[in-house]
């Protein structure tokens, strides 16, 4: 066995320092991704006038329907483009998530030295991130499945219940979902940890699972927190935008949409850094 | 107020004058004498020309419905009649080749095809006074010129007819009821009973009948009179129907219930052994609502639209006239029959869950059926020859009342984005009014969907141009003063026209008809802006001191510019509209194009360059195919707000779906 590297109590600097670098590259990524839309909406010309882009956020929404109706064509094709932009940006945020984990992990190291680090164990985390994604899907089609079957079943049943079921069955699939990705990371803590020393991430995998096995209870603890917190954080700035900023786009509108947004985020990559640092602890449990 | 009044009568002063360019401002309405608009008088009873007494006994099980029906019959016309039109609209759903349902693309309303089939038989028809012949005996065996079609079959009379005179006719008749395929049917236990009656053509004054075949896109037209129902359900069923209960007998199972309703021109019912049922006492109207259990929350957002909306209607199109009032909500298996209208009685829909969330789903669908109840119930215009009178004419009401109700959120309102009856109206038909015309007969529509956006949406896209730019109170107190003068009768859009000839003026018919009739549209825009600094002229003059040659002064900040815009009119509908003018330093102007000719200079000298143009501000001119056109700057926008957006949405999905 090389090197091993223990995980330590967070501490504040480690947590921030991991928090912040996650947060700068979900924001520079997003903003890439989403540049084919705000140029379809400029290329629209909807935002031509005097009030530039203000005037889609007026109460009513008369003309950002219609920049949906002129712009339709375009802003189809830059959705496409974006979200092919995302899915891209998705498998690069990979390698700031293993500096995360390994600013979470390990002692002083040169930040260079953990991005090549980071870099060498990208593929392991790609493959990792493919097979739980493969694994969601199924789960979650085989929740719609059965949710499409119960629907005959059920005809004779409370409307209510109807429509719920297939939900409920769905919700049901997705909290499974949390399950898996907190398995997931948990493996990705273990590659960090042994830093490619212990096989690869059939191992890594294997390990996950048996702490899946072992402590299911604190892994539900854990990632069940961390994504009800963010989804919270979302909703919190909806209700607070929606409740005390008003629907006219303004400057100020502008800046507390802002604020209230990047807080959110920021509090959600808090909770995720927060669950981060549990699952490597739950790793070293499970050696 | 006196304040608000003072006021609405100057901005229709000058708006009038501004429509009418330089000519000379009409003179007030009287009504801005006074805080009480000018009315016409109310018609308290319409001309009754068929009434109906029937007995019919539904066979739950089987769907069937057997029935006596007795015809009171007036010739209201100017001629003989020799003949006689009966509609058999059930018959619409008899087989796959039906006018109805022959389309292989599935047409009307919800484009389903029937599961089983339903039609309407006819066993005899006789004259009371008569020699008691089958005069359906000598009946046409099919629509005209369809053989495949029962739906509008001719009956000759023995003897005419003459002006004025009267006839009774007795018809037994069975109903087998189709699976619901639109509005009309069974699912399962649950009944509604609609155009299910042998039922006479309209007679027009000229004596001719106003029939025509059950075609998907249609609706229907029929004389007013009165009805004297006996509806015979098991015991366990709630029934809901046009008109007031004015009876119920209970003997052996089953119930007994009579209903009678005054002045109205069709009557339908519905049945069902698991309604919940609630009622409330509403400007004067019993109002009872018929829903499927626990939908109670729905069922109160129904009252809730009664509660805003019929008091608004009342004030709007003249008091609703009847003593009750029955929704239907069905259930969600039997969707298809919600959304329609009746004479008292409406039907709304929407999922056990509508009223969560920020769609007012139950609202807008509640706020329309009522809204029929004027246009349709006592403006009886023909659906099946200018089906935009009623549906058209009904949107624009429903999108006022909404607006009024929840302002800019109309249709939709939370998680900060609202959206208004007017945007959605103008989203579905933009751009469409070169399609086909408005004002044509719902069949010779292209599609359903052709049909809904010119008929619904581009018709209250009109009238709500004309209320911008007319102002609102005096394009609703115009067609206030339609909705009263026509009452109890079958208004065209000849009608129509010569109440806003009369309330507002030409320039407005005009556009009206150009817009109905025409396939009219307009389309503003603004293509560049220029501007230039004043300076001395240079050059060799000759003067009386002799020839001077001037010299272009050096370039300097000039004192003064000469700037300028070409806004442009597309399409033949000619608008008034608004044009704001945007300069360096910040300031800002408003110029006025009445929209004749197609380009219009806006010309400005000033000590600031023109920086921005934007052509109705105010979005008046909803009708206005493409907004994207109508300004400029000089000013690059960054989008910022666009930006932020895309930007946490970005930040949200990779944060769901990324590592």
């Amino acid at each position: 066995m090389t090197e091993r590297a223990e995980p330590r109590l967070m501490g504040w600097s480690t947590s921030a320092a991991a928090a912040v670098l996650l947060w700068i590259s979900r924001t520079v990524l997003a903003l890439l991704a989403s540049y084919p839309l705000l140029l379809a909406v400029r290329a629209s010309m909807m935002t031509a006038g005097p009030e530039g882009d203000a005037v889609l956020f007026q109460p009513g929404a008369l003309l950002l329907l219609e920049l949906l109706r002129v712009g339709g064509p375009w802003l189809a094709s830059a959705t496409e483009l974006s979200l092919l932009l995302l899915g891209l940006a998705a498998i690069f945020e990979l390698i700031p998530l293993a500096v995360a984990l390994d600013l979470l992990s390990a002692g002083d190291r040169p930040l260079l030295q953990r991005a090549a680090s980071a870099l060498r164990l990208f593929p392991r985390f790609l493959a990792l991130g493919l097979i739980t994604l493969l694994a969601q899907a199924a789960l979650l089609l085989a929740a719609s499945l059965l949710g499409a079957a119960l629907k005959p079943m059920l005809a004779s049943a409370d409307e209510r219940l109807q429509s719920l079921a297939p939900i409920a069955l769905f919700s049901v699939g997705l909290l499974a979902c949390g399950w898996f990705g907190g398995a997931l990371d948990i493996a990705r803590a273990t590659l960090v940890r042994s830093n490619l020393a212990r096989g690869g991430a059939r191992a890594a995998l294997a390990q996950a699972v048996d702490c899946l096995r072992q402590r299911p209870l604190r892994v539900l603890l854990g990632v069940y927190p961390s994504i009800a917190g963010s989804a919270l954080a979302v909703l919190a700035a909806t209700w607070f935008l929606a409740r005390f900023v008003p629907t006219q786009a303004t400057g100020r509108a502008l800046a507390l949409g802002f604020a209230a947004h990047q807080l959110a985020m920021l509090f959600a990559i808090v909770w995720r850094v927060r669950w981060l640092g549990t699952a490597l602890e739950l790793s070293a449990e499970s050696d | 107020m006196l304040i608000g009044a003072v006021f609405s009568a100057l901005s229709g002063w000058l708006l009038s004058a501004l429509l009418l360019g330089a000519g000379t401002p009409k003179a007030p309405a009287p009504k801005a004498e006074t805080n009480e608009p000018a009315w016409p008088a109310l018609a308290e009873s319409a001309p009754k020309v068929a009434s109906y007494t029937i007995e019919a006994k539904l066979d739950s099980e089987r769907h069937r419905i057997t029935g006596h029906e007795t015809i009171h019959f007036v010739n209201r016309s100017s001629a003989a009649l020799s003949e006689l039109w009966f509609h058999l609209y059930l018959n619409a759903f008899k087989n796959d080749k039906t006018l109805f349902l022959r389309s292989p693309f599935g047409a009307g309303r919800s484009g389903d095809k029937a599961k089983e089939y339903g039609y309407v038989d006819v066993k005899k028809l006789t004259m009371r006074g008569g020699d008691g012949r089958d005069l359906w005996a000598t009946r046409d065996r099919h629509s005209p010129n369809d053989p495949d079609d029962e739906t509008d079959l001719r009956v000759p009379l023995p003897s005419p007819l003459e002006p004025g005179a009267e006839l009774t006719l007795e018809l037994e008749f069975e109903d087998q009821l189709p699976e619901l395929v639109e509005r009309t049917g069974f699912v399962g236990s649950y009944h509604f009973v609609g155009q299910w009656f042998p039922k006479l053509s309209r007679l027009e004054p000229n004596g001719s009948f106003a029939h025509f075949s059950f075609h998907a896109q249609s609706e229907f037209y029929a004389d007013f009179g009165d009805y004297d129902v006996t509806l015979d359900v098991p015991s366990t069923f709630r029934v809901g129907a046009t008109g007031s209960r004015v009876r119920e007998v209970r003997a052996q199972g089953r119930t007994q219930l009579g209903y009678h309703a005054e002045n109205v021109h069709d009557f339908a019912w519905t049945a069902w052994d698991k309604f919940e049922t609630r009622s409330e006492r509403i400007a004067g109207t019993e109002v009872r609502v018929l829903y499927p259990p626990h939908q109670e929350r729905n069922a109160e957002a129904e009252l809730a639209s009664v509660r805003f909306a019929l008091p608004h209607f009342n004030a709007r199109y003249g008091a609703y006239p009847y003593p009750t009032l029955t929704l239907v909500h069905p259930p969600e298996a039997a969707a298809n029959s919600g959304g329609m209208e009746y004479p008292t009685l409406i039907t709304t829909g929407g999922p056990w869950y509508s009223t969560f969330g920020g769609a007012h789903v139950i609202d807008v669908v509640t706020t329309h059926e009522l809204g029929h109840q004027w246009f349709y119930g006592l403006l009886a215009s023909n659906e099946h020859a200018e089906p935009y009178l009623d549906e058209g004419f009904n949107s624009y009401a429903e999108a006022e009342a909404l607006e009024a109700r929840y302002g800019a959120g109309s249709v939709f309102g939370g998680f900060g984005l609202s959206v208004s009856s007017s945007a959605l109206n103008r989203l579905f038909s933009a751009a469409r009014g070169g399609d086909e015309k408005v004002n044509q007969g719902a069949a010779d529509f292209a599609t359903f969907r052709s049909l809904g956006a010119l008929v619904y949406s581009r018709t209250a896209t009109v009238l709500g141009t004309l209320a911008r730019v007319y102002g609102s109170e005096r394009f609703n107190h115009a067609l206030g003063v339609y909705t009263r003068k026509f009452r109890f009768q079958h208004p065209t859009t000849a009608d129509f026209m010569s109440v806003m000839q009369n309330e507002l003026d030409s320039r407005a018919v005009t556009a009206l008809t150009l817009a109905f009739s025409e396939r009219a549209t307009v389309d503003y825009l603004v293509r560049e802006i220029s501007n230039a600094p004043i300076s001395a002229a240079a050059g060799v003059f000759d003067g009386p001191s002799g020839r001077e040659q001037r010299k272009p002064e050096a370039p300097h900040e000039a004192a003064e510019y000469t700037s300028r815009v070409v806004v442009y009119r597309h399409g033949t509908l000619q608008l008034p509209v608004e044009i704001e003018l945007g300069f360096e330093d910040g300031t800002k102007q408003l110029r006025h194009w009445d929209g004749s000719g197609f380009t219009f200079n806006v010309d400005n000298v000033g000590p600031s360059r023109l920086v921005s143009v934007n052509v109705d501000p105010q979005q008046r001119i909803l009708l206005d195919d493409d907004r994207s056109n109508n300004w400029l700057s000089t000013q690059a926008s960054s989008a910022p707000h666009v930006r932020e957006h895309a930007l946490y949405a970005g930040q949200i999905l990779l944060g769901a779906f990324g590592p």
